[in-house]
């Protein structure tokens, strides 16, 4: 290992800088991506870059890291303006990305994907060497990885320690860590580690998260994004998480919603026993049961992944149940497709919207009307009538207040994801739907489009809609519940009434799992 | 049936294995980097056309050459299309199989004798004759392009690259691989090996160059690399598979005996029936490259 203390003179030195940083997206022309920011980190610290998703994290550690070009701006490294055209630039300026999407080649040993990115001749075979020096770097910095592993056989955090120890052979001075924590939340402290002894080692660390706690953990200092604007840079030692939420999400305090009590006792959706397997062939759904009454919001808190995406799924006829009930009204909807369920009167806010909940190819008319083709007013046999869809596409796009140029030319792929979700907002809930199954309905909108989003829910609930929400937010959760579940490892670990459902214990039921004593 | 009879039939099926056996080696080496290149069919006829005219006007060895580069040229085109241009591969590999088509018919009324040219003794290549028969001296490339290939993409840290861009493009462009460059390159490696089988049929093997001289041996090569799941190795054993079939069905479609009682074309059938049973057996198991066929983009 290089000796890197060395050169470590005072705190101030700055490793990486970025100026007037901007980046646009050819077609999405709602906003820039990136729009003038300013960001630098220093040898020897933990610099966090905090941000709601879809504030653009990802898309500065793109261009510091040479994957993307910038659209305008300058880079300096050591205080000299560089170019990266390619992430191989990046590494020969000394700086190293670790992806949030692993860029790990699958069926390769660790070693073997190592060896890709050496400057070694073609030729060669590099591997022993590799192994080795994989071994002595594990050793170094404790991160703990056999070299001759096959990736897709290690676990996701051992995948990351792969990555973050692919990204060191290159001997980098700067180091990039893209939402490095949302593989492996159970293992974060053990990262953390390895990052502050990086950090007493010399190296400049941009750490890249959306949990505030973590930038409080294990930055020394912030620096906050709001939808590809820089809010400005804070010591984490002279801010707060109050301070923070308020840059991050700018003035929005959860609305106060009046309610009434649910007042009928008639269940609109019952799941009994439920069990589905993930993509993976694990189970993804272990014997979950609840019901939602009319007019009622149940929401399901918990970190993404345990199981949530695949209940929504089942629920709405795309996955398979291999054991358990789906009730609709009384009536058993189990494995049913997809179209009687919506026919049953179920609406799907789906997890991901570019994949699932439009067709990004077809226009925003055609995808505001794809789940009524085949009603009339908007065909007629096998005719589309399209004067009667276009006043109707109309008429959601102005009251959902989605940015949309031409409703019949433009395909619906260069519209930014928050302008996609107010599109299927509309189409999901202009029928005012006897039942709705909302998946992260409100990721990455912003302030004003999430008031309107609960706004419409609550509306939905007094007209007699039961509303199943999936959400990592748990101001949202608590706003909007009439009661909350928690799911983990696909189970529900408690039930909680909203109004007596207190914010710490169940925050600390997601965060360890553990059922309701 | 006596021994020298069946010893005939092996040597006839080493013969039939080699331009089989080339193409799909070289098509290992395009999917591995996860271009999948329909036109091999185009490219093998196209480059028994230009072989032969190549072999009339200097020799079988530049024949040879002729057809390698035919192939070479006729890949890059693909490759730029494919990788640099984002095209879609499919009808880019059916565009070099309609082209090729057409060319050589026009070229075969424009040298004389429509739909056939039959390339001068003197121009053809001369087998090895040994006590034990005539051999190819292709049949020896066939055999030893695979191993050096096998050694080329699982001993190499080349071969490393060529198969991290066919399986995730985006891990190789970190790594600093020139993504687009490199696929354009391995395809067109690839074709050229097409190119060097469509000389080899008309320049050596059957010395004379038809409209269907191809005969639907760049398809029977792309199910021999399905077959063989990638791995060179095994398209050697394909290879000979199909080549064994390929020749017994004309051994057998000419045996007195049997042409009274089952009509040729049935025979002839025979190597693609085999190629259809031995791919609709395999697919699903063997494992290709996740990029295979997507175009590759940063943004």
């Amino acid at each position: 290992m290089k000796q890197k203390s060395d050169q470590v003179e005072g705190k101030d030195d700055i490793i990486l800088a970025g100026k007037g940083l901007c980046k646009g997206f050819p077609g999405v022309w709602e906003h820039l991506i990136l729009d003038h920011i300013d960001i630098d980190v220093k040898a020897g610290e933990i610099h966090a870059l905090l941000g709601e998703n879809g504030a653009g994290k990802t898309v500065i550690a793109n261009c510091l890291s040479g994957f993307y070009t910038l659209s305008e701006g300058q880079i300096y490294v050591k205080g000299k303006p560089v170019t990266l055209k390619s992430p191989g630039d990046g590494i020969r300026h000394g700086i190293g990305m670790v992806h949030q999407e692993l860029a790990l080649v699958k069926p390769f040993t660790v070693a073997q994907n190592i060896a890709l990115g050496l400057s070694t001749s073609d030729l060669s075979f590099p591997l022993p060497e590799v192994e080795n020096r994989v071994r002595e770097l594990s050793e170094n910095y404790r991160l703990y990885i056999d070299p001759l592993a096959r990736v897709e056989d290690l676990s996701a955090g051992e995948q990351q320690r792969a990555e973050i120890i692919k990204v060191l052979y290159h001997d980098p001075e700067i180091l990039i860590l893209d939402e490095p924590t949302s593989l492996i939340s159970a293992d974060a402290e053990h990262l953390f580690e390895a990052l502050n002894n990086m950090a007493k080692m010399g190296y400049g660390i941009l750490f890249i998260t959306h949990k505030i706690e973590e930038a409080l953990a294990v930055g020394d200092r912030v620096t906050i994004l709001r939808l590809g604007k820089s809010m400005g840079t804070r010591e984490t030692a002279k801010t707060d998480k109050t301070e923070l939420v308020k840059l991050m999400f700018g003035e929005h305090t959860p609305a106060q919603l009046e309610r009434k009590p649910v007042k009928s006792n008639n269940i609109v959706l019952d799941v009994e026993n439920l069990e589905a397997l993930a993509a993976n062939e694990e189970p993804a759904l272990q014997g979950v049961s609840f019901f939602i009454r009319e007019g009622e919001i149940l929401g399901f808190a918990g970190i993404s992944g345990n199981g949530q995406s695949e209940l929504a799924e089942v629920i709405t006829g795309m996955r398979r149940a291999t054991k358990g009930q789906v009730i609709i009204h009384g009536k058993d909807y189990t494995n049913h497709a997809p179209r009687e369920i919506i026919r049953a009167g179920v609406a799907h806010i789906p997890e991901k919207r570019r994949a699932m909940g439009v067709i990004e190819p077809m226009t925003a008319a055609e995808n505001v009307v794809l789940k009524d083709i085949r009603l009339s007013p908007f065909s007629k046999g096998s005719f589309l009538n399209k004067s009667q869809i276009t006043r109707h596409t109309k008429e959601i796009v102005s009251r959902f207040g989605a940015l949309v140029s031409d409703l019949w030319k433009s395909q619906t792929r260069i519209l930014s994801g928050g302008n996609i979700q107010r599109l299927i907002l509309g189409r999901e809930t202009w029928r005012m739907p006897r039942c709705l199954v909302a998946v992260y309905p409100t990721q990455g909108l912003d302030a004003k489009a999430i008031d309107h989003t609960w706004e419409l829910f609550m509306r939905l609930r007094e007209e007699g809609s039961s509303i199943l929400l999936v959400s990592e937010d748990l101001d949202e959760i608590m706003a909007l519940s009439d009661r909350i579940a928690v799911m983990s490892k696909g189970r529900i670990v408690g039930i909680f009434e909203g109004g007596e459902a207190k914010r710490e214990e169940i925050g600390l039921m997601i965060a360890t799992g553990a059922s309701k004593a | 049936m006596n021994l020298a009879y069946l010893w005939g039939i092996f040597l006839g099926s080493l013969h039939a294995m080699v331009p089989i056996t080339l193409t799909a080696t070289g098509e290992v080496i395009g999917e591995s980097a996860g271009l999948f290149n329909i036109g091999l069919e185009g490219i093998i006829l196209l480059s028994a056309m230009t072989g032969a005219l190549g072999a009339e006007a200097a020799g079988p060895s530049v024949g040879f050459l002729v057809g390698l580069g035919t192939g070479f040229a006729i890949g890059l085109i693909f490759g730029l299309v494919c990788t640099y241009f984002k095209g879609v591969q499919l009808i880019a590999g059916v565009g070099i199989n309609l082209f090729s088509a057409g060319l050589v018919t026009f070229w075969l009324i424009h040298l004389g004798v429509p739909g056939h040219h039959a390339v001068a003794e003197e121009s053809q290549m001369v087998n090895i004759s040994t006590r034990y028969g005539d051999f190819s001296p292709m049949i020896f490339v066939a055999i030893a392009l695979p191993v050096l290939i096998y050694i080329l993409l699982f001993r190499t840290k080349l071969g490393l690259k060529i198969r991290a861009v066919g399986e995730n493009p985006q891990a190789a462009d970190v790594a600093g691989i020139n993504i687009h460059l490199l696929r354009l390159l391995s395809t067109a490696a690839g074709a050229s090996l097409a190119g060097l089988a469509g000389a080899y049929i008309s320049v050596n093997w059957l010395g004379s160059v038809t409209k269907e001289i191809s005969a639907g041996r760049g398809f029977i090569a792309l199910a021999t690399v399905v077959f063989s799941g990638l791995n060179p190795l095994l398209v050697l054993l394909g290879g000979f598979i199909f080549g064994f079939f390929d020749n017994l069905a004309v051994w057998v479609a000419t045996m007195p005996a049997v042409q009274k009682v089952i009509p040729w074309q049935f025979v002839a059938m025979a190597p693609y029936a085999v190629t259809l049973l031995v791919v609709t057996g395999v697919i699903g198991r063997a494992r290709f490259p996740a990029a295979m066929g997507i175009p590759y983009g940063r943004e």
